[in-house]
């Protein structure tokens, strides 16, 4: 195939340059571009009406969904750091019978993807909310964050021991025919080791990184700013760190690997992309500016036109 | 209720005293669909700086007809100090009009109680309210420094009553001292609004409460987007040990359903 660098050049014998080919492919599930809403910073979608056009975007990961309502951690539950984010939300939301019966309706006429991120302290519970989705009309895969609390083995989180990711990442999949995402958290010693596990337990991809654990102390106080001492940094000031995670993941794994951690722009996107992600999700970015997806997405499609890059993948740089 | 994200042309931008500063944006959308009470998310940033990223949050002190809006804000820290820099003709990102604001009544006497800046979201309420009814504005500070618009509110009601703790100005003491005077003067229903620090609207609340008279509260909170996204804004409600969220089911609360006896 013929790239025309000017399309305005026209004859006879010359092709005009296509646009690029931005639909990607996640397991048995297309996505018409690789920008996607991160779970955690979307919401349940109708909070962005009018201000991010949901038709546009590859796709949107719903906030992590329990198997009953939870309240969430008591204030404070952010502070601000250097181009960084420390939450300790609690994972709140509004468990999954009325996930089903009052968020989804309306997410069923936006016209994206729709993925569900889910969340467990058990196995079992990962399971029984994965089931309960698998028959939902409208929900096209499934992302776990496994970054919760296991309760039986003492609270130690699922994604930082690989045999317990596994276990998660068998169970959803025998639950459900929905593609399954394993959403991997940065806080172990070896990233690539509990990739490997869930990829060979099934999954149909790995998204990463989930926040980093950090705190910060107010001086003025004298406590911890976080009433929960801990919380997930996210933001511009985790994106090194996220980057190289997705480049290690992508060269151990054969599965696709979907980019997060301190997206703002679209140099950010390409970046990710280039390291190897199919994918990328948009997460704090959307707070500060929740017309940021559509921006990124632009910025890509420009960047590939610009290069005469035809698809997604051929930014990937060679090994 | 339709929101906008707009470059807004900031009109003014004045130091009313230490620290105490009055910024007013071309932001017609906004301006026409505001109601008293609700706020706005303002970037304080640079073109692509990311620190700090965060936008601000800011009610909305003033309308104008001809598109402006107004926040009187104080400088209390990094992001708060970069949007006081910014000059008349510089464009700044707003988001708005956000949250719930003030459900306003008109058919028994309305007071509004405000302690320092927390005037700042109750001008818009007591000008709606002076139109139809009788309107009642205590106002409190630590000096009389820290109220530097106060004849915003003063034009509006002859039953204006203020109280400095320093007697700078008005009656030397609290808001709550001038709430007090007035609620045994009060015999019939009557309607409170109030925005301050938190222990002097816990306060007001406890003399509402007495009183059997309703209030309502603007309450402040750490916030990421504004818009209900990231659930950062919670406070404990009164009735459960569930959270209520700042940026979307308030600012402006039924003070009954907060749990004031939550300290961090």
């Amino acid at each position: 195939m013929i790239h025309q660098k000017n399309p305005i050049t026209k004859s006879p014998n010359h092709q005009i340059t296509k646009s690029p080919n931005l639909s990607i492919k996640i397991g048995s599930l297309v996505l018409k571009n690789p920008v996607l809403l991160a779970s955690g910073t979307c919401g349940y979608g109708t909070e962005l009406d009018g201000l991010l056009d949901l038709d546009q975007v590859g796709g949107i990961i719903i906030k992590g969904i329990s198997s009953s309502p939870r309240p969430g951690n008591p204030p404070p539950r952010l502070v601000e750091t250097p181009c960084g984010l420390l939450n300790s939300i609690g994972l709140e939301n509004v468990g999954i019978e009325s996930f089903l019966k009052d968020k989804l309706p309306w997410l069923r006429d936006v016209k994206t993807s729709l993925i569900v991120n889910i969340l467990g302290n058990s196995v079992e519970e990962y399971s029984e909310i994965a089931k309960k989705l698998d028959g939902a009309k409208g929900v096209k895969a499934i992302e776990v964050n496994i970054s919760c609390p296991n309760v039986k083995a003492g609270g130690i989180a699922f994604g930082t021991d690989p045999e317990a990711a596994a276990n998660v990442t068998r169970a959803v999949k025998k639950a459900t025919g929905l593609p399954v995402i394993i959403k991997l958290t940065p806080n172990v010693t070896d990233i690539t080791e509990v990739a490997r596990k869930v990829a060979s337990a099934g999954a149909d991809a790995v998204s990463l990184i989930n926040t980093l654990l950090g705190m910060a102390i107010d001086i003025k106080s004298r406590r911890p700013a976080l009433a929960n001492v801990f919380g997930g940094l996210s933001g511009p000031a985790i994106k090194p760190i996220a980057l190289r995670m997705v480049w290690q993941v992508v060269r151990a794994v054969d599965i696709p690997v979907i980019g997060i951690g301190g997206i703002s722009t679209p140099d950010d996107a390409l970046e990710f992309l280039m390291a190897g992600a199919r994918a990328v999700e948009i997460g704090t970015a959307t707070l500060i500016r929740p017309s940021t997806a559509g921006d990124v997405l632009a910025g890509i499609k420009n960047y590939m036109e610009t290069n005469s890059i035809q698809n997604i993948e051929d930014l990937r740089l060679p090994e | 209720m339709p929101k906008f994200d707009i470059p807004a042309k900031i009109v003014e931008q004045t130091q009313l005293a230490h620290g105490i500063f009055l910024l007013t944006v071309e932001a017609p959308a906004i301006q026409n669909s505001a109601n008293p009470g609700q706020f706005c998310m303002l970037e304080v940033k640079y073109n692509n700086s990311r620190d700090p990223m965060l936008r601000r949050p800011l009610s909305i002190y003033k309308t104008r007809t001809n598109g402006q809006i107004s926040f009187l804000y104080k400088e209390v820290g990094k992001g708060t100090r970069l949007l006081s820099k910014r000059r008349p003709g510089e464009i700044v990102r707003v988001l708005g009009p956000l949250g719930q604001g003030f459900r306003l009544i008109h058919d028994r006497p309305c007071i509004l109680v405000g302690g320092g800046l927390g005037i700042a979201p109750l001008l818009l309420p007591a000008e709606r309210i002076n139109q139809s009814g009788k309107l009642i504005i205590l106002i409190g500070a630590g000096n009389v420094s820290e109220i530097p618009t106060i004849e915003d509110f003063s034009r509006l009601t002859r039953h204006f009553h203020i109280a400095t703790e320093d007697g700078s100005l008005g009656q030397r003491g609290m808001v709550t001292d001038l709430l007090a005077q007035t609620l045994q003067e009060i015999t019939g229903m009557a309607q409170i609004y109030t925005c301050g620090p938190w222990p002097m609207m816990k306060a007001v609340y406890h003399m509402a409460c007495k009183k059997n008279i309703p209030c309502q509260v603007s309450l402040e909170a750490t916030m990421a987007c504004g818009i209900g996204l990231c659930l950062g804004c919670a406070v404990p409600k009164s009735d459960s040990r569930e959270f209520l969220h700042v940026c979307k089911e308030g600012p402006v609360f039924d003070a009954d359903q907060v749990n004031w006896e939550y300290t961090q």
